[in-house]
């Protein structure tokens, strides 16, 4: 293990407490009266309460006399409580203005395996409080990386807006493959093959290496020398960053996001993962339908884009409205994200990831399943302690005032790690300016 | 009148010739042949698919005037509406009982790409923007569409019965757009909308700033874009005179020399005359304002505007104008002109009197659902104190373009005389869970979900191996 240490998978749990001890604080919050959706094998539970204090939800239904203890109570009237949405696959905070090439911090030509765009997150982004509109608590920021492969590592975020609102850095890498404009897809796919392989051969060559050091040594103590002891604790094999990650990678800590989407490509991934013990998600998988026994066999869950029902390539020929509901019905774990390529592919539209989700409800998903792909599903493909009203879950909630899918629904009240948050934003205090009377110019309406 | 008269010479050579010697000539010389420019050289072939006398009884009808209608009935007869009401009957004719479900017009979108950037979106089928020139208003996007794009059957799906394909935005003029009827044809003819005015696109702000200040040339800056139009607009002007002059003088008897043709501005010169209507990619107020302006400074009506998500900020002035103006309701960021986006955009250039706010899609994607993205708009308008209700809102995916694109006496409403466009919802439109379930135009069912013999498949898609084959495997 001590190999791959400073790349351990970075687990939500371990370090939002570093964000939260601003907001700690030991008042403690009933939410009384809600319809909670919980994102568990709970359902849905009427009439109920939740409790949170410092962050996280210390009681779900609890007795009355929980809630009589509590600071303060909030009754949720019967609307509805969800655990806030997860988004995904997006440069949230990496790209202000998709146009304004100063804005923009997701790529650069060099980036490669090492890539942490997680440096580049801006916090004060407008469109985090815009997207909130959206009842996102939560996201996984995806850099859109350079020419090689691998397009850098995943990070993960709270929309709390706060400086320190990284939640997890490192929690994923990326690679794209598939249909290219220029060149062939089986050379992608090869360098991930040969890659994979030429560090498994040195990990390999390195362990034997450890294995007969330790024979020696075991050897030349019995023989009462005791020379070499500090030896003992350097690692044998000085890696490099990227084979450090590598090896993270084949250690099976660090998951895998690969992009592809044809059948074939998808059905290779599957054996790669098979032979190295990967943590593999595969995300775009348009063709995934084709192979749902094989991805619920290697359990490989997928992160699709739920509106994506047009071949928009040779590669996506099959990919249709109700893919969500076939791929879950057939036992893939199935997460949305607004992802590329696509047309709809920034983070100015990942606040209507919930209608995305009631898109693929009215096309198959039962209600439950249409959160679950929003919340649960992502928070476990990438190890976030969210994503479901449980206890010991971060306080991530959102009270809608309907139906969460519908696009006559809105959100009432949002809580991020405990600590409430509004959903006003730069386009609010534009629209009140220009739909209030005043005998002035607008600039002087604030 | 017409003095038949061969010329070995071809025309323009001729013109040159006789213009050095003849200009002085009086009424009495013989005239030549006279010129016409056939305004429509690919005419439409557009014939209604099969279709039967219908009554719709029961449904809940918006009929985009304004209007809700409940337990409704709608009656057609040989494509066209002829009555609309409640307690409608009528002998012998095929009855849906739509209780529960919707009816509204055939939605519209007045900004397409289908079929000029189709799916699959390979390198041979990119052909939205003939980005060589800032001022293409010679080409027509309908010598580009591709009529087998599966999109054509998706949209139709979402209920979309008419649409406007435009070229792309990265020219000043772009060139002309077409109004189809969304039918599957082979040939681009056989979906034009019989006698639909055309459009012409064009484009503001910083697409043709951008593409052509990269290249060093002009355009660069915004003020560039405006030298370039007024150029344009300057040089058509006087080709329309010297065509006007022309036909005057012929009239009069003489024998004018023939003005040379010029397909560019045949097109500009169609603007001036009333006969093309503008849609001007604008997003910006302070833009818009100006193109108003520019409309006026060349005596053409400045048209509809697209993508205008400033438009909020100069509703009065858009309304005072009579321009319409199409706009999504949640599109942002992807440029700085689309950074001051509000949600609400549409509602509040609805409210002004005598306004045209149109939803469009711009994409293949959310053509699929332009009912979810007027609804998207309602509900956040309706947060915020307008008092918008469904009979209100469908008229930005029917009425108001229609109006945008001249076809008001066609389609659009529910309304005695008009095309039988419609659609069946199974429940409010405004849903995330609504579905059209039957699509009709011209009166004849192009669409029905729950019956496969009216839903068509591209040839693209069709012998795809599909999703529903079993895939073989070697044991």
């Amino acid at each position: 293990m001590k190999l791959f240490k400073p790349f351990i998978f970075v687990f939500a749990c371990a370090s939002v407490s570093a964000f939260y001890t601003s907001a700690i604080n030991a008042e403690t919050l009933a939410i009384t009266n809600a319809t909670i959706h919980t994102a568990t094998d709970q359902g849905v539970l009427t009439n109920a309460t939740v409790i949170i204090e410092s962050g996280k939800i210390i009681a779900v239904n609890a007795d009355k006399a929980a809630v009589d203890k509590a600071d303060a109570v909030f009754d949720a009237k019967g609307q509805i409580l969800t655990p806030g949405l997860i988004g995904s696959m997006n440069q949230l905070g990496l790209v202000e203005v998709n146009a304004v090439s100063g804005t923009r911090d997701a790529s650069d030509k060099k980036a490669d395996i090492t890539f942490d765009a997680s440096i580049g997150f801006n916090p004060r982004s407008t469109v985090i409080p815009y997207t909130r509109k959206g009842g996102i608590t939560s996201n996984i920021v995806a850099p859109r990386g350079g020419e090689s492969i691998f397009k850098g590592k995943t990070f993960a975020v709270d929309l709390s807006g706060s400086f320190d609102s990284i939640v997890a850095s490192n929690n994923a890498i990326l690679v794209d493959l598939g249909a290219k404009r220029k060149g062939s897809r089986a050379y992608d796919m090869q360098q991930l093959i040969n890659k994979l392989e030429d560090a498994q051969k040195k990990l390999d060559k390195a362990k034997k290496k450890l294995a007969k050091e330790k024979a020696d040594k075991k050897e030349s103590k019995e023989d009462g020398n005791k020379k070499d002891s500090k030896k003992e604790d350097e690692e044998p094999v000085d890696y490099k960053r990227d084979e450090l990650i590598i090896n993270a990678v084949l250690a099976g800590t660090q998951p895998l996001v690969v992009y592809a989407d044809r059948a074939t490509d998808i059905l290779a991934l599957i054996k790669l993962k098979q032979r190295f013990g990967l943590n593999l998600i595969i995300r775009g998988a348009a063709d995934a339908v084709l192979v749902t026994d094989q991805l619920v066999k290697a359990e490989i869950p997928v992160l699709i884009n739920s509106m994506r029902n047009l071949p928009g390539s040779f590669d996506s020929l099959h990919t249709a409205l109700n893919s969500a509901a076939i791929l879950t019905s057939a036992g893939v774990k199935v997460g949305l994200s607004i992802s590329y390529p696509h047309a709809i592919n920034d983070p100015h539209f990942l606040y209507q990831l919930r209608f995305d989700a009631g898109n693929a409800i009215a096309n198959g998903l039962s209600k439950d399943q249409g959160l679950a792909v929003v919340t649960a599903n992502i928070a476990d493909m990438f190890g976030l302690n969210s994503g479901a009203i449980e206890v010991g879950k971060n306080a991530d909630l959102v009270l809608w005032s309907a139906d969460p899918f519908e696009l006559s629904s809105r959100v009432v009240k949002m809580w991020i790690g405990g600590d409430e948050f509004s959903t006003q934003s730069r386009q609010d205090a534009l629209r009140d300016r220009y739909t209030t009377k005043s005998d002035m110019p607008r600039a002087y309406t604030k | 009148m017409h003095t038949k008269r061969l010329s070995l010479l071809p025309r323009s050579v001729l013109a040159v010739t006789i213009s050095i010697t003849l200009t002085a000539c009086l009424q009495s010389e013989q005239q030549d042949e006279q010129v016409t420019i056939n305004k429509n050289p690919f005419p439409s072939t557009y014939q209604s698919l099969p279709h039967q006398d219908t009554l719709i009884i029961n449904a809940t009808i918006l009929t985009g005037t304004g209007e809700r209608i409940e337990q409704g009935d709608i009656l057609v007869r040989d494509g066209k509406i002829v009555q609309i009401g409640t307690d409608l009957t009528a002998d012998n004719i095929k009855t849906i009982d739509a209780k529960g479900k919707w009816l509204t017009p055939g939605i519209i979108d007045v900004h397409s790409h289908l079929g000029v950037y189709p799916s699959p979106s390979v390198e041979s089928h990119s052909d939205g923007n003939e980005s060589t020139m800032p001022n293409t208003s010679e080409v027509w996007a309908e010598h580009s569409v591709w009529p087998q794009d599966p999109s054509f059957q998706t949209a139709r799906a979402g209920g979309i019965t008419t649409l406007q394909i435009l070229p792309g935005s990265a020219n000043l003029f772009g060139g002309r757009g077409v109004t189809l009827r969304n039918v599957p044809s082979q040939t681009t003819q056989g979906m034009k909308f019989p006698d639909a005015p055309y459009g012409l696109k064009m484009a503001c702000g910083e697409n043709p700033k951008r593409v052509y200040g990269g290249r060093k040339v002009a355009p660069s800056t915004r003020m560039g874009n405006m030298a370039g139009y007024r150029t344009a607009w300057a040089e058509a002007t006087e080709y329309k005179r010297a065509w006007d002059k022309y036909n005057k003088d012929y009239a009069a008897g003489k024998n004018p020399t023939v003005p040379e043709r010029n397909l560019t501005n045949d097109t500009l010169r169609g603007v001036i005359d009333g006969e093309i209507l503008i849609h001007n990619h604008c997003y910006k107020a302070e833009e818009m304002a100006m193109m108003i302006d520019l409309g006026k400074e060349f005596k053409y009506h400045s048209g509809t505007f697209h993508h205008g998500i400033e438009a909020y900020k100069i509703a009065d002035i858009l309304a005072e104008n009579k321009n319409c103006v199409a706009m999504w309701p949640d599109w942002w960021g992807f440029k700085m002109e689309a950074f001051d986006m509000v949600q609400e955009n549409v509602a509040i250039v609805d409210a002004v009197k005598n306004s045209c706010a149109i939803v469009h899609s711009d994409s293949a994607i959310t053509i699929q659902r332009l009912n979810q993205e007027a609804g998207k708009v309602m509900y956040r308008a309706q947060e915020n104190g307008f008092a918008l209700k469904e009979e209100d809102a469908i008229r930005w995916i029917t009425a108001n373009p229609a109006k945008a694109l001249g076809l008001s006496d066609k389609t659009g409403s529910l309304e005695v005389g008009k095309n039988a466009d419609l659609v069946l919802w199974n429940q409010n439109p405004f849903s995330v869970y609504a579905k059209a379930e039957q699509v009709f135009i011209d009166g004849a069912k192009v669409y029905d979900r729950f019956d496969e013999k009216y839903q068509a498949l591209s040839d693209f898609m069709l012998g795809q191996p599909s999703v529903n084959q079993s895939i073989p495997s070697k044991k």
